[in-house]
């Protein structure tokens, strides 16, 4: 591909002490709490109340907004209220209270959708609640709805470079010809001529089960990526396997990728196949407190708690539990939270783990000039961060910060860099709104 | 806001002092405060010809066209400083030999001119002496104090005795350059903290303090800050 | 349904960090210093560490006390005071009186680093500065060299003739008299300021930061390169130029100053070069027979400047739209 540049980025320790685990189904827990948000765009108002009885992959909240997915029932049982409660993100929401029976029924709606044109895959991808799972939750259906042949390259993201996580490369292994299958799918409805999965190159087992299952398909190609973080931030993939440069404010789409999570186009190929919508999600437990580290496939809506008990519960007090992985994921307050369809693991720290930084001076140490995968000069904005310079910091390109977190991971100083500059992006949008 | 006839005379010795508040004839200062005899030299000779010439310029200032304003002050001043020159060159001629170019450079040194031009030409007679002396004072003793630091950092000696000269190895960068900035710089933290830092509000000053005021194409009017 | 817990830590991601504070990049640094020092105390004896551990004692309790009189946080548990007082105490005479080193731990700490706001804050490496000003202001005694009978032999020579000037390998070349064998030069076994004497040593130290990766070879490299390259121009032995005085000292320790020295890679070699073409011109040219701290505060000095020309490009399209 002659890439002319290499990206920066940061050597994390791995930590993937869950990697080569199956993963478990958890049994259906006692109640289950739906969010009615859980995608970018327009929440779901619910379409059950108190009293209704429900099944497995029964709609039970949608929204008619054009950006939006779907919520389904993860359990059949009895709803039990709609109520108003915290959900990961700390804000109120709307969510349904729904007993189990333990039955795990599927819904009369469960059928394979019949797909004979575009409208009809769009359609499907919609109906099946799938949103992107790693992390961003941008509904599936949004992003798929293009003009067909539109675009030329469909990147399949298998990077899963944040450490500790690996249902991904559970899902991977355990599931290589499906996803293959929904690559296909995608790429027929939307006319796209080349597909490239990118693998970071700490799962060999998954590129080898890859190219397996793809022999003689030139279509099709297997990336190995760099075992560097954050390869598997969507400018980084696709600057990595295409060779094309997205720039702030640009979709994928302008550059003429479309670039999909490997757990995101396995549902969508699930409820292709089977009819079953996005109810649960595979994630890792794991942090140096739970007992039993493992992948689990939890109904959407179970409690945080609940999963951890699941998992044998906790050695210890936790200090901090993160949403996601270290280095992008989010510390919440309290476990008695949810999960959601693009939470990816769940993990409980105490101790060292879980310390707070300490500030102290920049020692003008260059790490994080080194480290960053934009080439941006995190030093420089963070100074001019302090002292309120949007001009500064508009011509230091703080915009095109992603926010991974590799600078305030190197910085021997402690300095919450990623964190400086959120607000510092905030100030430049607010400055040239004006 | 009328000052009393005391507060003109006392302004310039630390409130206003002229080179550690004001900051005007910085370089003459760190040039000859290397020894104590030469601080206290310069101090005098800037006392007389300040005063001396506020005198002139308050007393002229309705003769002097506005326009011409500035080089009618240098002639002024000049005249003085040469009679200066004159009588240290027959008095003091190891202190003229000393101080050197430094005396002659007097015309243009910018205390002298800011006072000219920020208070002479605004004030009467009497208030001008006034202020010249005050300020000459003022001038006088950072320049000797200064000096007195130096020499005795740098050389182990005030005004020619020794002190510690002999038994402590003397600190020679004092006299040199680096030790004039560093103590200057001492010297405007002390007094900074001794007026509690109402030096730092250069609102009451404007631009009046500035001798480049006049020519001065960023020149704030009114309650504008000075830099 | 499990036990609840309602108080966890809230932060910001990322919630793992690397191994590295700034400490544990001062240990280092102390811990590199380490056979340097060995090899001083061999040469000149038990003193080495008494004016070592003096300026250690003496730049931390400046450092405390400064911080304590501006009521700021205190900072001498970063060790960055403590590196401050080593590495000055490396470039000092051994025979230097104590209380001229403690004057040079005050201009360290106190004018260079605190006044202009601590850690991080200071313009030029306040060591250097330290040095030069003890340099410029007690001349004498900070050219007064040790010499004995573990040194070269072509040191001993000049012993009888003059025994405290000239008897810097530098000194000697300056005087035209017979310096002393590379090999002697590389091991330390001459005089000069006490830290500097052994370029082994301090190499030793510099790999042991690279590795440690507390140092990039950026200025070094180029640094040491350019006084190679320099010497061969000027035709002296580059060998020889390389050993002498402080360039090892300066260009593995000094140079690499993080606060003071440029941000990127290519600024960096840029500010080796230059730190090394000073030097060389001092040498050279200048009446003082060593020119390495002079150097590197020149180029301190620059430090902003080459910062905000060797600025990375940010990672986005060409001007235009989407690259494809």
């Amino acid at each position: 591909m002659g890439l002319t540049k290499r990206l920066n980025g940061v050597h994390v320790d791995h930590s993937k002490n869950t990697a080569g685990m199956a993963i478990k189904r958890m049994e259906d827990p006692e109640k289950v709490y739906i969010p009615m948000s859980q995608n970018i765009g327009a929440p779901c108002k619910p379409l059950v109340k108190a009293g209704d009885a429900v099944k497995v992959g029964q709609l039970i909240g949608d929204s008619e907004g054009r950006i939006s997915a779907p919520i389904h029932s993860s359990v059949s049982g009895t709803v039990e209220a709609v109520i108003q409660g915290m959900t990961q993100y700390g804000k109120t929401d709307t969510s349904i209270v729904i007993k189990s029976d333990g039955k795990r029924e599927l819904a009369d709606t469960v059928v394979p959708p019949e797909i004979n044109s575009f409208e009809d895959f769009i359609n499907a991808a919609r109906d099946s609640g799938v949103v992107g799972l790693g992390g961003a939750s941008f509904p599936m259906a949004a992003k798929l709805n293009i003009k067909p042949g539109s675009v030329d390259y469909l990147i399949i993201n298998g990077a899963e470079c944040e450490p500790y996580i690996t249902v991904d490369h559970a899902v991977m292994v355990t599931y290589t010809r499906d996803i293959v299958d929904g690559i296909r799918n995608i790429m027929k409805w939307l006319q796209i001529p080349n597909a490239v999965i990118g693998i970071e190159g700490n799962k060999p087992d998954a590129i080898a089960a890859f190219r397996e299952v793809l022999a003689g398909d030139s279509a099709i190609k297997v990336h190995e990526l760099r075992q560097i973080y954050p390869q598997g931030a969507e400018r980084v993939i696709i600057y990595e396997t295409t060779g094309r440069v997205v720039s702030y404010g640009m979709l994928p789409l302008n550059a003429g990728c479309i670039v999909s999570n490997v757990s995101s186009v396995l549902k969508l190929q699930h409820y292709i196949k089977t009819g079953v919508p996005l109810v649960s999600k595979a994630v890792t437990v794991d942090g140096n407190i739970v007992v039993n580290p493992q992948n689990v496939e939890v109904p959407i809506g179970t409690m945080i708690s609940d999963v951890i008990e699941y998992c044998g519960g906790l050695k210890e007090e936790p200090k901090k539990i993160v949403l996601g992985g270290p280095m992008m994921g989010r510390a919440i307050p309290r476990d008695d939270l949810a999960v959601m369809k693009a939470n990816s693991a769940i993990l409980c720290f105490n101790g060292d783990f879980a310390q707070q930084r300490k500030e102290t001076a920049c020692i003008n140490c260059g790490r994080c000039v080194a480290t960053c995968p934009m080439s941006l000069m995190p030093a420089k904005i963070s100074r001019a961060f302090k002292d309120k310079d949007v001009e500064a910091l508009m011509e230091l390109d703080v915009l095109y910060c992603m926010d991974c977190g590799s600078c305030a991971y190197v910085c021997p100083a402690r300095k919450p860099l990623n964190f400086e500059f959120r607000q510092a992006k905030a100030m430049v949008m607010e400055a040239s709104k004006k | 806001m009328k000052k009393s006839k005391l507060q003109i005379l006392t302004n310039g010795i630390i409130r206003e002092n002229p080179v550690l508040v004001l900051v005007l004839g910085t370089c003459p200062t760190l040039a000859i405060s290397t020894q104590a005899i030469n601080g206290l030299g310069m101090g005098v000779s800037v006392l007389v010809v300040l005063t001396c010439s506020n005198i002139m310029i308050s007393a002229l200032k309705r003769i002097i066209p506005d326009t011409v304003r500035i080089p009618c002050y240098i002639v002024v001043i000049a005249s003085f400083v040469t009679m200066v020159q004159l009588a240290l060159k027959a008095y003091l001629p190891s202190l003229d030999k000393a101080l050197g170019v430094y005396i002659p450079l007097i015309v243009v040194n910018c205390i002298i001119l800011g006072r000219a031009e920020a208070f002479a030409s605004k004030n009467s007679v009497i208030d001008s002496m006034l202020d010249g002396i005050g300020m000459g004072i003022g001038y006088t003793l950072t320049a000797t104090v200064m000096a007195c630091i130096r020499e005795l950092l740098g050389s182990g000696t005030i005004f020619g005795h020794a002190v510690t000269a002999g038994t402590i190895t003397p600190f020679t960068i004092m006299v040199m350059a680096p030790g004039g900035f560093f103590i200057f710089g001492t010297l405007i933290a002390i007094v900074n903290k001794l007026t509690k830092g109402k030096v730092k509000d250069k609102q009451q000053n404007k631009c009046l303090g500035c001798p480049g005021a006049a020519f001065c194409s960023q020149k704030v009017e009114e309650g504008g800050a000075e830099e | 349904m499990a036990e609840r817990h309602t108080n966890l830590i809230v932060a910001s991601a990322p919630h793992v960090a690397a191994p590295a504070n700034t400490t544990s990049i001062m240990r280092d640094v102390l811990i590199a210093l380490i056979p340097a020092l060995a090899v001083s105390t061999y040469v000149f004896g038990i003193r080495a560490i008494i004016l070592s551990v003096c300026c250690i004692i003496f730049c931390v309790f400046f450092e405390w006390i400064s911080r304590k009189i501006m009521k700021r946080d205190n900072t001498i548990g970063d060790l960055s005071a403590a590196v401050t007082g080593l590495i000055l105490a490396f470039n000092l005479p051994v025979r230097l009186p104590i209380w001229m080193a403690a004057v040079g731990c005050f201009i360290a700490i106190v004018v260079v680093k605190q006044i202009f706001g601590g850690l991080g804050q200071n313009f030029a490496n306040p060591a250097i500065v330290g040095r030069i000003a003890l340099f410029i202001g007690f001349a004498g005694p900070m050219a007064s060299w040790v010499i004995n009978s573990k040194m070269s032999p072509a040191i001993l020579a000049v012993a009888e003739v003059d025994a405290v000037t000239g008897a810097t390998p530098l000194g000697l070349l300056a005087a035209g008299q017979q310096v002393p064998t590379n090999l002697e030069m590389f091991l330390g076994l001459i005089s000069g300021s006490m830290g500097e004497i052994s370029a082994a040593a301090l190499i030793l130290g510099g790999i042991y930061l690279i590795i440690r990766k507390v140092i990039s070879p950026a200025i070094p490299v180029s640094f040491l390169a350019t006084v190679a390259v320099l010497s061969l121009v000027f035709g002296l032995d580059p060998i020889f130029q390389l050993c002498a005085g402080g360039v090892m000292l300066g260009a593995i320790f000094m140079a690499t100053d993080y606060v003071t020295s440029p941000i990127t890679t290519s600024g960096r070699i840029i500010f080796g070069i230059g730190c090394g073409l000073f030097t060389m011109l001092i040498r050279v040219y200048a009446s003082y027979p060593e020119g390495v701290s002079f150097a590197i505060l020149l180029m301190n000095i620059l430090t902003p400047h080459i910062d905000r020309l060797t600025r990375h490009k940010t990672f986005k399209p060409a001007e235009g739209g989407a690259a494809k």
